[in-house]
């Protein structure tokens, strides 16, 4: 064993080390990544974005956190008020059952759409759908 | 800014052309800055091993190199988009360590001639890695909208069996597959670029049935199983890839395809039942097939017992199981192993089927790990940006781009070490080879492009498909 495969072997070894202390920073970022997500207040499991509103309420571009049972129509108890004339007063309801979610018309009298599509009942959702209600469209989104 | 848009203006146009804002990227320039350090001792450590000497190996070519990621760094800090900085540093360290081992093989492995010169195996695959990068970087920084890729999706699908099919009439036949396609000095393997098809058309397909696949079943007797009608076109478009696949004997793009289709489809619908059906198919499948192909049929017993026939089939298998055994715990240094046989590696095909058991002997099985941990880092990172991703088609899309990376390492690394029948997919930006880093520059540039908070939002779905209206009225 001379001086310069000694060196050698070092060197061999440190870039092993480098390997090393590249993947060990790297983790470092993800795990402050996952810590701060984490950190976040308790997600609700969605949302509605209002992107089409002609009577003004809801306004456009208004976003509202969906619990697990939400109420759209025109009466004021409704957890989403749509204050449109084609609107019912109990419209419809938002539910999330399993990994899923489901519209459900309560009988309105205009109906309810989905991706521009009448519902019979109840339909199933996914994330980047749109529903319509009365002249009100909005989009249901992960938060 | 000539004119400045009035107020009620749709804010939609391309933001490329408006105010650009610079943002620093602090986290991607320390670990690049690492990164260096790293390809640094490491070009000093083959240089030496090599020439007796101490000395870098191919200084301008790393120079090149670490010019390249310092460029693709500062291109995106000048775009100024919040997108994710951990994976070109990854992506980096791994076409760094292809780079290294390229240097140090024969570069009469491969010879192109471009301009009337001609370059070696080290340059070309220089040449490929910087354009992966490039098309990375380009595509992290351009790409704000996926409506081009959730619209067309039947498009692209259509597209990519017709690059297929294209092959299999056209292709040129190389070691008894016919996987190349050759245009004049062009030459590519499109299964590369269709696995990134496959995923588009899955996560678009997928994202507008999830619904209907979670909620519905058919029920068999006592048996709840998934809705099959729905399944039915999807199934078909996979089992034409897969067909195509088979028989072009192209047998790591059918697995690499299976896989990703059922992880897609159980990330989807959660449904472990699929998965199942699926891998109770996939088995069917293989005894059919080990049964009716000769070369599905020698890969398997090549895999239960190299040492049948050591000298032929098993030969590749065998070298390379000698080849992790020689490298140990922590190698034998980078330049220091592969014995040479009349000139040549032990392994043949090793710049492109073996780079894994190359690297083992090398780096020992301290550094695959590291390799694999790298490779676990691409994976999280994608599917960080699916969980994170606003609606279904981004979420699916960016899990399946991981997923496609994290399962093709997987695949190729299992084979080389005979956990897994050896089939000829590449490692990902370790293999030499232009289609398939050019192939993953896209995956992880399209990664770079989802992983943007400030994305556009998603479209508004347009008509819908004739099985989902299906769905609709019958959930009543």
């Amino acid at each position: 064993m001379d001086g310069f495969t000694l060196v050698l072997w070092a060197v061999r070894l440190v870039f092993l080390l480098l390997l090393y202390l590249f993947l060990a920073r790297v983790i470092r970022v993800l795990l402050r990544d996952l810590r701060a997500a984490a950190r976040e207040p308790a997600q609700r499991p969605g949302r509605l974005v209002v992107l089409e509103s002609p009577a003004g309420e809801p306004a456009v571009g208004r976003s509202f956190g969906l619990d697990v049972i939400t109420s759209l129509g025109r009466d004021v108890n409704n957890a989403i008020v749509i204050d449109d004339p084609f609107a019912s007063a109990e419209h419809a309801v938002l539910t999330y059952r399993g990994r899923n979610w489901y519209l459900e018309d309560l009988d309105s009298t205009n109906g309810s759409y989905v991706n521009g599509h009448p519902i019979n009942g109840v339909a199933a959702l996914g994330y980047g759908d749109e529903v319509q209600i009365g002249q009100v469209r909005m989009r249901l989104e992960r938060t | 800014m000539a004119v400045r848009a009035p107020a009620a203006a749709p804010v939609t146009l391309p933001r490329v052309l408006g105010p650009i804002r610079p943002r620093a990227r602090w986290q991607e320039l320390r670990l690049l800055a690492l990164v260096a350090g790293a390809l640094a001792v490491g070009s000093l450590s083959l240089g030496t091993t090599v020439t007796g000497r101490f000395g870098l190996q191919d200084v301008r070519g790393l120079a090149v190199y670490l010019g390249a990621l310092l460029v693709a760094h500062v291109a995106q800090v000048l775009a100024g988009r919040r997108t994710d900085q951990v994976l070109l540093p990854a992506v980096a360290m791994l076409g760094g360590i292809s780079l290294l081992l390229m240097e140090r093989l024969p570069q009469d492995l491969v010879v192109q001639h471009f301009f009337g010169s001609s370059y070696g195996l080290a340059d070309v695959q220089l040449i490929w890695l910087v354009g992966a990068i490039a098309v990375a970087t380009i595509l992290g920084i351009v790409v704000r909208s996926d409506s081009w890729l959730r619209r067309y999706k039947y498009t692209w699908a259509a597209a990519g069996v017709g690059l297929l099919l294209l092959t299999f009439v056209l292709g040129t036949e190389i070691n008894g597959q016919r996987l190349t396609l050759e245009f004049g000095p062009i030459s590519g393997q499109p299964s590369e670029l269709l696995k990134v098809i496959l995923v588009v058309f899955l996560a678009g397909y997928l994202s507008e049935n999830r619904a209907l696949l979670v909620e519905q079943d058919t029920r068999v007797g006592p048996l709840r199983l998934p809705p099959l009608p729905y399944l039915a076109p999807m199934v078909a478009m996979w089992a034409i890839a897969l067909g195509i696949v088979v028989v072009q004997r192209d047998l790591g793009a059918a697995l690499l395809f299976f896989g990703v289709f059922l992880a897609l489809i159980y990330a989807a619908t959660g449904r472990l039942s699929l998965v199942l059906i699926g891998l109770v198919l996939f088995l069917l499948g293989s005894a059919a097939m080990a049964n009716l192909f000769e070369h599905v049929r020698t890969r398997i017993d090549v895999w239960l017992d190299p040492f049948a026939d050591p000298l032929g089939t098993g030969y590749q298998v065998i070298q390379a199981l000698h080849a992790f055994a020689r490298g140990g715990l922590l190698g034998v240094g980078l330049g220091a192993g592969l014995p040479e046989v009349g000139g040549r590696p032990p392994i043949p095909e090793i710049h492109t089927d073996f780079p894994f058991a190359a690297l083992g002997e090398e780096l020992g099985i301290v550094g695959l790990v590291a390799i694999l941990g790298i490779y676990l880092v691409i994976v999280q990172r994608g599917l960080r940006i699916g969980v994170a991703a606003a609606d279904d088609f981004r979420s699916l899309l960016a899990i399946g781009l991981a997923l496609v990376i994290g399962i093709q390492a997987f695949i190729i690394a299992a084979g080389n070490l005979k956990v897994l029948p050896l089939t000829g997919v590449t490692l990902p930006f370790i293999s030499y080879g232009g289609s398939s880093l050019l192939a993953n520059g896209l995956v992880v540039g399209l990664l770079l492009a989802l992983s943007d908070k400030g994305v556009e939002p998603p479209p508004p779905p347009g008509t819908q498909s004739r099985w989902r209206r299906l769905g609709r009225s019958g959930a009543a």
